[in-house]
């Protein structure tokens, strides 16, 4: 048993955490980098301690620095948060060696999920299926790459096994086309990373992104708390989620062979507290592990929501060696949540991220609203961590009513001083696909653009042009008064009155 | 007072009357407008329907945040826009673009060298901040000229980098 948990992270997570630890009466110690002296997680934490300079790795990377800070703040359990440190095998073993609780899994599960030859492995021999492919057998000739290619099915991927960005990636159909396009994908991803090594992984087609929260206790029950459909992605990076998927919707068959599959994934690595399996879904239902994330997610909220269960508490719960409040007969999906993370980034500028100060900033409220932020009016974004400003988290009794309360919340979101997505999150809120819930991985990179719905009762340039005349007239009229001082017709005292008001 | 103001690639003709008459592209509208607080947020009631909105003040611009959205507006009165119209076309095309840093970061990599031909939309440099590689391209075609940086160097916001001749 704990009563004090040093939090190794920094912004809306870390004060996510520190409110979990609130109400279960456990204190707190933060800590931070010299850019977070002013940070939220810093003021809400009963203690905390200075890491070091900006940058993650003289800071919020330091693993040794922050053991040595978890024994003089007295703290005996480290959360890690997700990012900097939260999958690291070795961070985790420190802290084990060093009698710290590690509130995450065991880091002989880390390791396994985190080399994705070896976790592939793993859960195939448990009877998980996995995508079809060559990956993990080292450099394979084109004579082996042809040979094997009828075995992993048409139509099929040939990516670069240094690879990335889609570079050296070809898509083939048939066994026709398979020499010439192994030829020009080594060629690319060659010129690109000075590899020409390639494999083949079969190509799931319209492939949805559906994850799996799972957790798992030390009296070895593991459940799973339903899926996320996290299709909305921008160059892999997740935009907005969903609980539940409206792929699966009511199919209870498929959620529930999923969920047993996902908590079979996790007990082949002798899983321990909260944990995520990734799956990509074929248009025909067909579901493939692609990989676990052995952590807390940013997406975790949009299941509490659905099922109640606070993820954080019961993480700490199940690492203080308590059984889970839950079993797999207490969990049901009740409503909609759905979660848009609100980043620093100018979606009409190709999502370059915007660093500066927060000059104002009042975020939505009322029913069903939630948000997860480490930001304040006058908070400074800088350049070394990541965007994300905060997380609008709303919960509908139906996915149109959680649509439409988005909309209304995104509506009411006032931010100044840095452009943010929030203009793409309601393009995104007004498009037919996505009401209708028609859409895959490639959606946002394909078929979206930012071009404004002029049909969107949040599109009205001329209020805007009538409102940036009226304040744009009342300043030159401003500046012109103070301009003219002998044109004044009264006292210089009564004018300095007015003026005096005016500036209030 | 005649205002000329531009969101876009639209205009919009508003001439304020008084101080709760305005006309749009010629329509009539009852306006009331006023500042809550000390904050740049303003109220705006447009014949009845009711608007809230954040201005503020940018370089040349007015930055309009309504509904969730940014507008980018542009309010000149008639004379600053003939001036402007006088002013601008011929500079634009023949200057020399300078690319600056639009925020601090690492630069990781520079696909053009000096002297290069360079096309609109091409990409002249990687720049790294908050854990994102983000490609500044060029905005018409040119040559790169005065490389004034290279890759692992750190830079600061608004840092001249290269420019396009």
């Amino acid at each position: 048993m704990f009563q004090k948990v040093l939090i190794a992270n920094r912004g809306e997570i870390a004060v996510r955490i520190i409110r979990a630890c609130r109400e279960l009466g456990i204190e707190t110690v933060a800590v931070y980098s010299e850019a977070d002296r002013q940070a939220l997680h810093v003021r809400y934490a009963d203690q905390a301690y200075l890491l070091g300079p900006a940058p993650s790795r003289d800071s919020y990377l330091r693993g040794e620095k922050i053991i040595e800070i978890a024994h003089k703040s007295g703290a005996s359990a480290i959360h890690p948060g997700y990012g900097f440190l939260a999958e690291r095998a070795d961070f985790a073993q420190a802290c084990i060696d060093e009698g710290l609780a590690f509130i995450g899994p065991k880091p002989s599960s880390i390791a396994a999920m985190g080399d994705k030859a070896v976790a592939r492995a793993t859960v195939s021999s448990a009877g998980v299926p996995v995508v079809p492919g060559t990956e993990g057998q080292g450099s394979l000739g084109d004579d082996d790459l042809l040979a094997l290619a009828p075995q992993v099915g048409f139509p099929l991927l040939i990516k670069a096994s240094a690879g990335g960005g889609g570079k050296g990636m070809r898509e083939v159909r048939s066994m026709e086309e398979m020499p010439g396009l192994i030829h020009s994908a080594r060629r690319e991803a060659e010129a690109a990373f000075g590899d020409g090594n390639v494999y083949l992984e079969k190509l799931v087609e319209a492939a949805r992104h559906i994850e799996i929260q799972v957790l798992a206790d030390q009296l070895g029950d593991t459940i799973y708390l339903g899926e996320r459909e996290c299709s909305l992605q921008r160059r892999h990076q997740k935009l907005l989620e969903e609980s539940p998927s409206p792929f699966i919707d009511d199919d209870e068959d498929l959620r529930s062979r999923m969920g047993q599959v996902a908590v079979r994934a996790a007990q082949s690595v002798g899983y321990l507290n909260a944990g995520t399996i990734e799956f990509l879904v074929d248009k025909d239902k067909n579901f493939y592990f692609l990989e676990m994330n052995t952590r807390l997610q940013v997406e975790h909220p949009v299941t509490e929501m659905v099922t109640g269960v606070d993820i954080v508490k019961e993480q700490i719960r199940i690492a203080r060696g308590r059984p889970m409040r839950y079993t797999q007969d207490h969990i049901h999906l009740n409503g909609w949540a759905i979660e848009c993370r609100i980043n620093a980034e100018d979606p009409y500028n190709d999502f370059l991220p915007s660093t500066g100060q927060i000059t104002h900033i009042l975020m939505p409220t009322g029913p069903g609203v939630r948000i997860d932020t480490g930001v304040y009016p006058g908070f400074e974004i800088s350049p070394y961590y990541d965007s994300l400003i905060s997380k609008v988290i709303v919960w509908g009794e139906t996915r149109a009513e959680a649509i439409l309360r988005m909309r209304r919340a995104l509506e009411e979101y006032k931010l100044v001083g840095v452009r943010t997505n929030i203009p793409f999150h309601q393009n995104l809120m007004d498009s037919f696909r996505f009401f209708g819930g028609q859409f895959d991985t490639r959606f946002i990179e394909e078929r979206f653009s930012m071009e404004p719905a002029t049909n969107s009762r949040a599109y009205n340039p001329e209020v805007a042009a009538i409102l940036a005349t009226l304040v744009a007239h009342r300043q030159t009229r401003l500046a012109a008064n103070i301009v003219q001082r002998g044109a004044r017709d009264t006292s210089n005292w009564k004018w300095l009155g007015r003026w005096e008001r005016l500036q209030r | 007072m005649r205002y000329i103001t531009t969101i876009g690639d639209q205009e919009y003709l508003v001439e304020i009357l008084d101080e709760h008459h305005v006309l749009i592209e010629g329509r009539p509208i009852e306006v009331d407008f006023s500042e809550i607080s000390d904050q740049p947020v303003y109220s705006l009631l447009l014949d009845g329907n009711s608007y809230e909105g954040y201005v503020y003040p940018t370089d040349k611009t007015w930055q309009v945040l309504l509904h969730g959205r940014l507008y980018p507006a542009l309010v000149e009165d008639e004379r600053e826009r003939r001036l402007r119209a006088a002013a601008g076309s011929q500079v634009q095309e023949s200057g020399e673009y300078y690319l600056k840093a639009p925020m601090p970061g690492l630069v990781v990599a520079i696909p053009v060298v000096e002297g290069q031909p360079v096309k609109k939309g091409d990409v002249l440099i990687v720049l790294e901040s908050m854990k994102m590689q983000n490609e500044l391209k060029s905005p018409r075609d040119g040559l790169a000229a005065r490389l004034r940086v290279k890759p692992g160097d750190s830079v600061v916001q608004h840092q001249t980098i290269l420019s396009v001749i």
